[in-house]
This record gives structure tokens, C-alpha cells and sequence, in this order.
């Protein structure tokens, strides 16, 4: 007899299991090609660990996604005020959320372009992102039957896979908003909890990892009643405070010692101008069939022929990365500058230019998403209040920001002089106030 | 605008807000941000969509964020069980005078806010900021039964008295910010 349930060995979950159905997701083309798609981009050359996929972390938000819905779906978790929301435990509704979560979650990360985000930004057309490829491979013809003989909707999967900060066209029920925010959300979403265990596991980075099991056993939903709120959100009692505490903090070292790593950053960039000047137009491809087309090994292997050509579109930035002849780091965000102006990187990033020139001169900049992590917990004795007033660490958790200024490496010495001699003068200088 | 001339604005909403008592969360500016760009019509360029508590930004969230990483504002704490205020933070006069024409030009907006929603809290806004959002994306036709019908069927924990009144509430602001509103 054929198997049901199938069982996939995995390195921080240990068995992640789907059923039949599921798993013709998983055979699909689209999610496939995740196989070639590295989570970290070009980490592996700083980390070299750091060599695993969107692929395996989509099935471990899958797992996650899962067994999250079960905690807050059982029936002692449900806080009576929002009972009227969570469809009856035993009831058609139940299963097929069930099963619309798990899919979204699979699906979350299907529009990811080659290398991950190192590639996003500026190299698709205005109006387009990853999230909404992810919606368009939902919805294409090529998934049709397969969600038919699930019995789902595709724009349901699209709805909790991106959640309503990307799908900005569909308009969402309180219970869709707290099943996206299972997957996506600031505080308790999935993705995050997989990606820092992976990501750390791969890298060998210790920084990621923190007590899930323990965070996932006490996410309820709750309503914000000190704020005078009966609106439902994700919330957690009381008990697993501090392993909330512990993911937080593990995202903030994570971003600080790996995803920002300034010579990891440098890499993407120089990647971003080698996809610039190699694609046709300077976009990679938002059409369904080029998009399922185009993996890391592709761009890969142009990356390597590019770096030994000096003919080839892009040469440049494709010998930095393959012969390590990366920009070096010239200056990074400090508050000491920030007090005297906030811009201070930008400015010294303009005074750059002007004195080497722009092609010698490179800009990275990233202030972290909405950090007020103000989230309802249940307390022991039956009170809801808010993480802020119930944890001082998380209300000093600090917020990640990052300017780096990076220089060609034969103007290094001459760049390090400079700024030592004008720093003051140019972070001084201040934009005017134009009407 | 500008994104630092933005941040002077947003600041001078969050003091005004402040000055007339405000708790200052994040859904109070959330909401304040909505009237003065949607109604008052200060050009912010913030997408809103229908989310938590009715209109809410991504991009405003994100920038209160990128504020507090830049000394712009911060956070002060309120007695338990409350999260916390959003206030000023020290390098706040630094923009504010920087920006002092910007801040002069959209004085009368960030008042009139201020003025309306200082006292009200974040049930009270909820229900007000989502029937701006309901008159002003239409659709449902413009009569109040019509649009509180709307509101409670969107947020269903928002009973339907209360969507009545919080629509000619804000018929009352949309009447009273016309001598406020930017040209």
C-alpha cells in the first residue's frame, strides 16, 4: 500500500512529515527550484557553513506553521473573548485552515529570485517583489489542479503565504490576519523562528538559537485589554516570556554578526552591479516561466565566466566576488555622528563620491522594521498587559541599523586618510529646508 | 517631502498629540498620521491599509522604527499594564529646527489633530479612523447606516451603535478640517 504520511529528515526539526497531498506542493516546479536557491546568498564566503536553501527552510515553516496553529486552536488555549473567531475544533473549517496555513507556509518563499534578497532590490520592475511572484505562482495555471485536489483556494494560500503588508489588493478577516501572522508576523511569525535556527545552525553562528518548542506551547490569541482593545491578536502567556525575550535578542545578534556582516554586504552588492550590467535590460525577469527558469547556478556560472572576461558585461564586479578583490570598509554608523546629524553617512557617502568618484565608492544603509514589540500576554493571574510594561528586555532590546561606506581597495589608504582629516567638516554640513 | 522634513512633521504631531494628553502608542500616531495625511491632506506619501485597529502604515511602523535608531524619538514607559509612550527623542530639536518653514507650514494641521483625537484611546480611534477610511474609499454608498454597516462588517467586534456614531463623528471632523486642510 502506498504511503500517506511521508517523513523528510530534517537537521533542526528532526522529522517533518505531510501527507500525500501536501507533497504534490512539494513536487511542483515551482517549489523544486528552491532546491537552487541559497537562504543567505553569498554567505558561504564569508560563513562557509552557510551553503543550505530556500527549500529546506520552506518545509520547516510548514512544520512550525502547524504545530503553532494546533496550540492556538486548541480548545483550554482559546481566551473566552475571542472564542466567537477560531472555527470549532472539530469542524470542516478547522482542517481546511489547517491545511491553507501549512500550504502558505510552504509556499511563503516561492518568488524568491536567485541569491535570495541580495538580488531584490533594484533589479525588478517598479511594483514588483518577491511577495508578489509568490502570489502570481499561487495563482498560476501551473498550481491550479494541484490546490483543486487539496480542495483549497489558491487566494487564500496567497493571502497567509504574504500576509496583507504585500497583498495590499485583498482585504482580510481578523482570523486571515492572525493566520498570516503565524507565518509573517513581527513578533511570533514562523518564518523568523526557522530562519534564525537554520541560519545559525548552517553558519555555526550560536547566536540564533532559543527555546521554540517552549515559545510555540504558549502563543495564544488574546485581545489588548489594556488597551481597551477587544481586537484579537497573537499574544503569550505568561510562561514563555523569556523564550520570547531569547528570540528577540537571537534577531538582533543574528542581524548584527551575521545578515549585516559588513563583508557579506559588500558581496551583495557587488553581485546586484553584476546582474545590472548582465541582464538585458537590467531586471531580472518577472514573466512566470523566465522567472522558474532562473536559479543561482545559472547566475553562478555566468558570475564565473564574467570574472575570467574582461569583455564579459560586468567583469568587474564579477572578479570581486570570485577573486575576493571586494571593497573594503571605510566607515560605519556610530551614534557619536548620528547625534550631530542623522544623515551623517549619507554625507560623507556624497563627499566620498565627489573626492574618488562614484564608481570607487559604494553605500549600504538598513534601519530594522517596526521594532515596538508590543504584544498582549496572559498573565498568571488572569490579567492581559503588554509585553512592554511586563519585560524590561524586550523594552531594551536594541533596534538594528547599519550605514556602511565601502571603497575600492587601491583607494583605501588615501579614502582612510581623507576621512580622518574631514570627517567633522562634512558630517557638519546639513541639508536645507526647501518648500 | 523629503524624508527628514517628514520626520519634522511627524514629530510636531506626536509633541501637539503629547500636549493635549495623548497616551502617544503607536496606534494613536498611527491614527493622528492618517487624518493629517488622508484628510488634512499633508503630502506624507505613507500607505495606509485596513489592518490592525483600522488604518494602519507599514511604512509609517517602519519609520517611527528608523526614528528611534536615529535618536529621533524614543520610548517612556507607563504604569503597568500599559505599553509604552512615543516621545521625542534627544536629537528631536536638532530636525525641528532644521526643518522650522516645514514645521511652521503644517502647524495648523498637527493642531487639529491633536485637538480632536488628544483624549480619545485606541478603541475610540479605531472605530473613528476606520469610518474615514470607509467614507473616503467609497464603495458602499455615503449614507450613515450604509457606512456603519460597513465598518461593523469589516471589524465585527465594533457593534453597529457604536459604527453609527463614530460615522457622524466623522462627518463632524470632515466638515471642521476643510478650514485646516493643506492646498
Amino acid at each position: 500500500m502506498a504511503k500517506r504520511i511521508h517523513e523528510i529528515r530534517d537537521p533542526i526539526h528532526n522529522f517533518i512529515r505531510l501527507d500525500s497531498g501536501e507533497r504534490n506542493v512539494l513536487d511542483s516546479r515551482p517549489f523544486q527550484r528552491l532546491r537552487y536557491i541559497h537562504q543567505l546568498a553569498l554567505t558561504y564566503l564569508v560563513y562557509p557553513g552557510a551553503t543550505h536553501r530556500r527549500f529546506e527552510h520552506s518545509l520547516g515553516v510548514m512544520e512550525l506553521a502547524g504545530r503553532a496553529y494546533d496550540i492556538v486552536t486548541e480548545p483550554d488555549n482559546i481566551h473566552e473573548s475571542i472564542s466567537t473567531i477560531v472555527p470549532p475544533h472539530d469542524s470542516y473549517d478547522h482542517q481546511y485552515w489547517r491545511r491553507v496555513l501549512r500550504m502558505a507556509a510552504l509556499c511563503h518563499d516561492m518568488g524568491h529570485l536567485p541569491f535570495s534578497h541580495a538580488a531584490e532590490k533594484d533589479l525588478l520592475p517598479d511594483g514588483w517583489d518577491h511577495e508578489r511572484l509568490t502570489i502570481d505562482i499561487i495563482q498560476s495555471c501551473e498550481m491550479e489542479s494541484i490546490w483543486k485536489d487539496l480542495k483549497i483556494q489558491p487566494d487564500d494560500v496567497a493571502k497567509l503565504a504574504v500576509g496583507p503588508k504585500k497583498y495590499k489588493d485583498a482585504t482580510f478577516s481578523d482570523w486571515e490576519i492572525l493566520l498570516s501572522e503565524i507565518i509573517v508576523g513581527d513578533a511570533f511569525g514562523v518564518d523568523r523562528m526557522d530562519y534564525l535556527l537554520r541560519d545559525s545552525h548552517h553558519a555555526g553562528v550560536a547566536y540564533g538559537k532559543f527555546d521554540y518548542y517552549r515559545l510555540i506551547d504558549t502563543i495564544r490569541i488574546l485581545p489588548r485589554e489594556y488597551e481597551d482593545s477587544t481586537e484579537p491578536t497573537l499574544g503569550i502567556e505568561e510562561g514563555g516570556l523569556h523564550s520570547a525575550e531569547s528570540m528577540l535578542l537571537a534577531r538582533y545578534f543574528m542581524y548584527m554578526q551575521l545578515y549585516f556582516h559588513h563583508v557579506r554586504r559588500i558581496y551583495d552588492i557587488h553581485l546586484k552591479d553584476f546582474l545590472k550590467a548582465w541582464l538585458s535590460d537590467g531586471y531580472l525577469p518577472v514573466a512566470l516561466d523566465d522567472h522558474l527558469q532562473l536559479t543561482d547556478n545559472e547566475v553562478t556560472a555566468e558570475l564565473q565566466k564574467a570574472a575570467r572576461d574582461e569583455k564579459h558585461p560586468g567583469h568587474d564586479p564579477a572578479r570581486r566576488i570570485v577573486n575576493r578583490e571586494h571593497f573594503r570598509l571605510l566607515y560605519h554608523r556610530n551614534p557619536d555622528d548620528l547625534r550631530k546629524n542623522p544623515d551623517a553617512a549619507e554625507a560623507i557617502f556624497d563627499a566620498a563620491c565627489n573626492k574618488f568618484g562614484r564608481e570607487t565608492v559604494r553605500y549600504d544603509s538598513y534601519e530594522q522594521k517596526r521594532s515596538v514589540l508590543d504584544f498582549p500576554i496572559l498573565d498568571n493571574d488572569g490579567r492581559i498587559v503588554s509585553s512592554q510594561a511586563k519585560s524590561v528586555t524586550l523594552k531594551n532590546v536594541p533596534i538594528v541599523a547599519v550605514d556602511y561606506i565601502f571603497i575600492s581597495p587601491k583607494y583605501r589608504k588615501n579614502a582612510e586618510d581623507w576621512l580622518k582629516q574631514n570627517r567633522e567638516i562634512i558630517i557638519t554640513q546639513k541639508e536645507e529646508d526647501e518648500l | 517631502m523629503k524624508r527628514r522634513q517628514r520626520d519634522a512633521v511627524l514629530l510636531s504631531v506626536i509633541e501637539n498629540l503629547g500636549a493635549e494628553g495623548s497616551w502617544c502608542g503607536e496606534t494613536h500616531i498611527q491614527k493622528a498620521t492618517y487624518f493629517v495625511q488622508e484628510l488634512l491632506k499633508v503630502p506624507l506619501e505613507f500607505d495606509f491599509i485596513l489592518y490592525k485597529h483600522g488604518p494602519f502604515s507599514f511604512d509609517l511602523s517602519d519609520e517611527i522604527t528608523a526614528m528611534r535608531a536615529d535618536y529621533l524619538l524614543g520610548l517612556e514607559s507607563r504604569p503597568y499594564p500599559y505599553g509604552p509612550s512615543i516621545v521625542p527623542g534627544e536629537s528631536s530639536e536638532m530636525i525641528k529646527e532644521q526643518f522650522s518653514k516645514t514645521l511652521e507650514k503644517y502647524k495648523p494641521a498637527a493642531k487639529f489633530v491633536a485637538d480632536k483625537f488628544g483624549d480619545k484611546g485606541v478603541a475610540e480611534l479605531e472605530r473613528i479612523s476606520t469610518a474615514l477610511y470607509v467614507t473616503l474609499t467609497g464603495g458602499v454608498g455615503g449614507s450613515v447606516e450604509s457606512r456603519a454597516q460597513r465598518i461593523h462588517e469589516l471589524k465585527p467586534h465594533v457593534d453597529i451603535d457604536k459604527a453609527r456614531e463614530a460615522v457622524k463623528i466623522v462627518d463632524e471632523i470632515i466638515k471642521e478640517a476643510r478650514e485646516v486642510q493643506v492646498t
